[in-house]
């Protein structure tokens, strides 16, 4: 069992909702896929890879037979994944400092979410409501989201200067080769090792 | 569509686990053995079939209780919950892992309930749409390159880095014929192994705070 693989770290989180506050979130998550300037913040935070909500509203549990009896339960509940690089306080941390208003809108309708500010009652609170992970794969444990955002503009540029090297001569392509350093300068490295914690 | 962003695809699957008394070890436990058990690198079930960006198995016990003055409640079943984030379309990725991994699957799932196992294609795609929770908000943070340019491009960035810093100040017909070469040589090395460089951890505790 393990939250961690490589730089990447998986946080599970589910919490109780009443029922009527359910269409008034979804609302809220329609708005905000609708809208993309509202989602900046979260592009923003870049070590983020992948994250999602997922709503399961209580009678909506999957009863793959239709033997199995159905849940019965008074309460939806909201369920947030997030694949993030770096530590579990830094995270919590950066969301409460950045995204403290999206978590509130977002949260505010799960039962006793204190705010994610300040920020040492909202880790109570994400601690008590978190559940951990079995088994975590990533297909490249070594890079961040960043690593990657900085590797796919190398190849890009990389594959513009190679399309027509070839036909340059020495003196267009030093041009196009010094174009291309300063293209990709910052984003040149190894993603390297991840770190190792106990 | 809430489950997909750009080419990716994020897959929320609650599976229910067995009830069962008189098994012993109790069925979620058993689950949990095997997912201690399973690679996390390039030999694990996911790495071997391909698409797969990131994913994740959990054992829910239960929902949680936060507390006065809100209800305590139980679920009747305790869920395997399988998130993934991959590339293209459900039908294709589930028909991938039931004819890459079957046995892997098949030991995972054959612990909930429903389970019809991998040799039915169409049946096994049934009951796992049937456990699909449809995604509420979905975000990726690059969702236009699949899983091989992800690994391609990784291999490039070090390999490019390394080029520059051998060829400071070459002459112009020099640096370009060694750049000729090196992307042919570049283009010809195979995609990196999904799922590799993980290093073993000696210690998984899993707590929150790591």
């Amino acid at each position: 069992m393990s939250n961690i693989n490589g730089k990447a770290y998986a946080m599970n989180v589910i919490t109780p909702m009443k029922p009527w506050k359910t269409p008034i979130l979804r609302f809220l998550f329609w708005l905000l896929g609708a809208w993309k300037a509202k989602q900046q913040d979260l592009i923003n935070l870049s070590f983020i890879e992948f994250a999602r909500w997922v709503i399961v509203p209580r009678h909506s549990f999957p009863q793959p037979d239709s033997a199995q009896p159905s849940e019965d339960l008074r309460y939806d509940y909201l369920i947030f994944f997030s694949n993030f690089n770096g530590t579990w306080n830094q995270y919590i941390d950066a969301f409460s400092a950045v995204l403290f208003d999206g978590l509130n809108l977002i949260w505010r309708w799960s039962e006793k979410f204190p705010g994610s500010v300040p920020v040492t009652p909202f880790k109570e609170y994400i601690s008590r409501v978190q559940f951990d992970t079995d088994y975590y794969y990533t297909a490249y444990p070594s890079a961040t989201a960043n690593d990657l955002k900085a590797a796919h503009i190398v190849q890009s540029a990389l594959d513009d200067l190679a399309a027509n090297a070839a036909q340059l001569s020495p003196q267009q392509f030093s041009d196009a080769y010094l174009h291309f350093l300063l293209k990709v300068q910052s984003n040149l490295g190894d993603a390297g090792e991840p770190p190792v914690v106990c | 569509m809430p489950n997909q962003s750009g080419s990716l695809y994020g897959l929320t699957i609650l599976s229910p686990i067995l009830n069962d008394e008189k098994a012993t070890p109790s069925h979620d436990l058993q689950i949990r053995l095997y997912l201690a058990s399973l690679y996390t690198d390039e030999r694990g079930p996911f790495a071997l079939a391909p698409l797969t960006h990131l994913t994740r198995l959990v054992v829910m016990d239960d929902v949680i209780y936060v507390g006065a003055p809100s209800c305590e409640e139980h679920t009747k079943f305790k869920y395997l919950v399988w998130e993934s984030n991959f590339d293209g379309d459900l039908d294709t990725y589930l028909t991938t892992l039931a004819k890459t991994v079957p046995t892997q699957i098949d030991t995972i799932w054959s612990h909930c309930v429903g389970y019809p196992g991998t040799s039915d294609i169409a049946a096994f795609i049934r009951y796992m749409k049937a456990c699909q929770l449809q995604t509420t908000f979905y975000f990726a943070a690059i969702n236009n390159k699949t899983v091989e340019q992800a690994l391609t491009a990784i291999q490039t960035q070090k390999a490019v880095s390394d080029f520059v810093a051998c060829h400071q100040g070459m002459e112009p017909a020099q640096l370009q014929q060694e750049f000729l070469q090196f992307v042919e040589k570049l283009r010809a090395q195979p995609v990196p192994q999904r799922g590799s460089a993980a290093r073993a951890r000696d210690i998984k505790t899993g707590g929150h705070n790591e």
